[in-house]
C-alpha cells in the first residue's frame, strides 16, 4: 500500500494482519436490499415525478395548443362525421348547430387528430418498460370506451364517451410524447448484463 | 477477507445507469459490494444491527452522491470511504458508550507470538470483537483495509501517533486475548 512504512509492520503484526484478513466475510441478514429499495423509491420518486411529469405536461400542452380543432382549421370536415379511424359512434341525432352537436363533432375530429399524432410519434420514439406499461393500460381503457361507443344508441349517450375517449387519448399522447422527448437521451436502452471482476 | 475484496471494478455502463437513479444498476452495485461493505461496517461498529444501519445509511449516501462521482479515483475506494465514514459517525453517535481506545498504560507492547492461535478464525474473531471499538477499528483499517496511519488519523480525527499506538497496543491486546481467553474491558481514556 503506497504511503505505508514497512518498518511499521513487525513479524508478529504480519501474522496478525494475515489472521484478520483470513476472517470470513459477512452478509447482512436478513437481506437489506428490500428496505433500501423502498427508501430509494421514496427518495427518487420525488425527483422522477418532476423528471417525467414536466416533459409529459409540456408534451400534453403542446398537443393541446397545436391540435385543438377550431372551425377555421377544420372547415372541410363534416361536424357529424364519425371517427374515420375507428368507424365508431352513432350518426348525429343532435339538431344541427346545437352546442352538443358541435362539441361531438369537435371531439371526433380531435380524436382523429390525436390518433394520427400518436401513431406518428410512436413510430419514431423508443418506449421504456414503464412508459410501455402505462401506454398499454391507457389503450385498454380506450378499447373499453370504444366498446361502449359501439353500442351507444344516441348522441346523448355517445357524448360523454367521446369526452372520455379524447381525455384518454390525451393521456396516451402525453406518455408517447414523453418517450419522444427522451428519445435523444441515448441511454434508455437496456444495459448489458453487468459484469464485475476483482482488480488485482 | 482483505482490502482486495473491496477492489471490485464496476463497469462504466452500470455506473452511468446508477447515476440516473436506475434501481437495477444500484442493486447490482449493492450486491457486488454487499459483503465487503457489511464486513467492514461490522468490524468497526461491532454488532450486526448497527452494521446494518451503517450499510443502509452508506448506501443511501451513495445514491445521493453517485451523480457527483467523476471516476478520478476507483469507485470501490470511493464507496469504501463512504462506509468507513458512516461507521465512524455511528461510533461517534455512541460516544461515551462504545468509543474507547486503549491508552498508554493499558497494554504492554508485548510480542505474544501465538501463530497457532491465529489459525482459529472463530477465536480471532471473538478476540477482535472484544477489543474497544476504536482500537478494533484502527486495527482493522490498518491491517486489513491497508489505510496508512496518516489516513486513519484524518478519518478518526486523531493523531498519527494515536493510530500507531492503537495498532501496537490493539495487536498486543488481541494476542493476549488469544493466549488467555481474557475478555477485554474498555477503558475510558481515548474517545472518538
Amino acid at each position: 500500500m503506497p504511503g505505508r512504512d514497512p518498518l511499521d509492520d513487525r513479524p508478529a503484526d504480519t501474522a496478525l494482519a494475515a489472521a484478520l484478513r483470513a476472517l470470513p466475510e459477512r452478509a447482512p441478514e436478513p437481506d437489506l436490499w428490500p428496505a433500501l429499495s423502498r427508501a430509494l423509491e421514496l427518495r427518487c420518486g420525488r425527483r422522477h415525478v418532476w423528471r417525467y411529469l414536466l416533459p409529459a405536461a409540456a408534451a400534453a400542452a403542446l398537443v393541446v395548443a397545436l391540435l385543438w380543432p377550431t372551425p377555421a382549421m377544420h372547415e372541410g370536415v363534416s361536424p357529424a362525421a364519425p371517427s374515420a379511424s375507428t368507424g365508431i359512434g352513432p350518426a348525429s341525432t343532435f339538431p344541427a348547430g346545437s352546442s352538443a352537436a358541435t362539441e361531438l363533432a369537435q371531439l371526433r375530429q380531435r380524436s382523429r387528430t390525436l390518433e394520427r399524432w400518436i401513431a406518428a410519434v410512436t413510430a419514431h420514439a423508443p418506449q421504456d418498460g414503464r412508459d410501455l406499461m402505462a401506454a398499454v393500460e391507457v389503450e385498454d381503457l380506450i378499447g373499453l370506451v370504444d366498446v361502449q361507443l359501439g353500442v351507444a344508441r344516441t348522441d346523448a349517450d355517445a357524448l360523454p364517451l367521446w369526452r372520455q375517449r379524447v381525455a384518454l387519448l390525451e393521456d396516451l399522447a402525453a406518455i408517447r410524447g414523453n418517450a419522444f422527448a427522451f428519445a435523444e437521451d441515448g441511454d434508455r436502452a437496456e444495459a448489458m448484463p453487468a459484469t464485475f471482476h476483482l482488480v488485482n | 477477507m482483505s482490502a482486495a475484496s473491496f477492489r471490485i471494478e464496476v463497469p462504466e455502463l452500470v455506473l452511468a445507469r446508477a447515476r440516473r437513479g436506475d434501481a437495477r444498476a444500484l442493486e447490482t452495485i449493492y450486491r457486488a459490494f454487499e459483503r465487503p461493505a457489511y464486513t467492514l461496517a461490522l468490524r468497526i461498529v461491532g454488532d450486526p444491527e448497527s452494521a446494518r444501519e451503517v450499510m443502509h445509511d452508506a448506501m443511501l449516501r451513495l445514491i445521493e452522491r453517485i451523480a457527483q462521482f467523476r471516476g478520478e479515483a476507483p469507485f470501490w475506494g470511493w464507496l469504501r470511504q463512504i462506509v468507513v465514514n458512516e461507521a465512524l459517525m455511528h461510533l461517534r453517535r455512541m460516544r461515551g458508550i462504545a468509543l474507547d481506545g486503549l491508552d498508554e498504560g493499558d497494554e504492554p507492547a508485548g510480542e505474544g507470538p501465538t501463530p497457532s492461535l491465529f489459525a482459529d478464525g472463530a477465536r480471532v474473531e471473538r478476540a477482535l470483537m472484544a477489543l474497544p471499538p476504536l482500537t478494533r477499528s484502527v486495527l482493522w483499517l490498518y491491517h486489513v483495509e491497508e489505510y496508512t496511519h496518516q489516513e486513519i488519523a484524518e478519518m478518526t480525527g486523531k493523531s498519527v501517533s494515536f493510530s500507531k499506538s492503537q495498532v501496537a497496543r490493539g495487536g498486543s491486546r488481541l494476542r493476549r486475548l488469544l493466549d488467555t481467553h481474557e475478555e477485554a474491558s474498555p477503558c475510558l481514556a481515548a474517545t472518538l
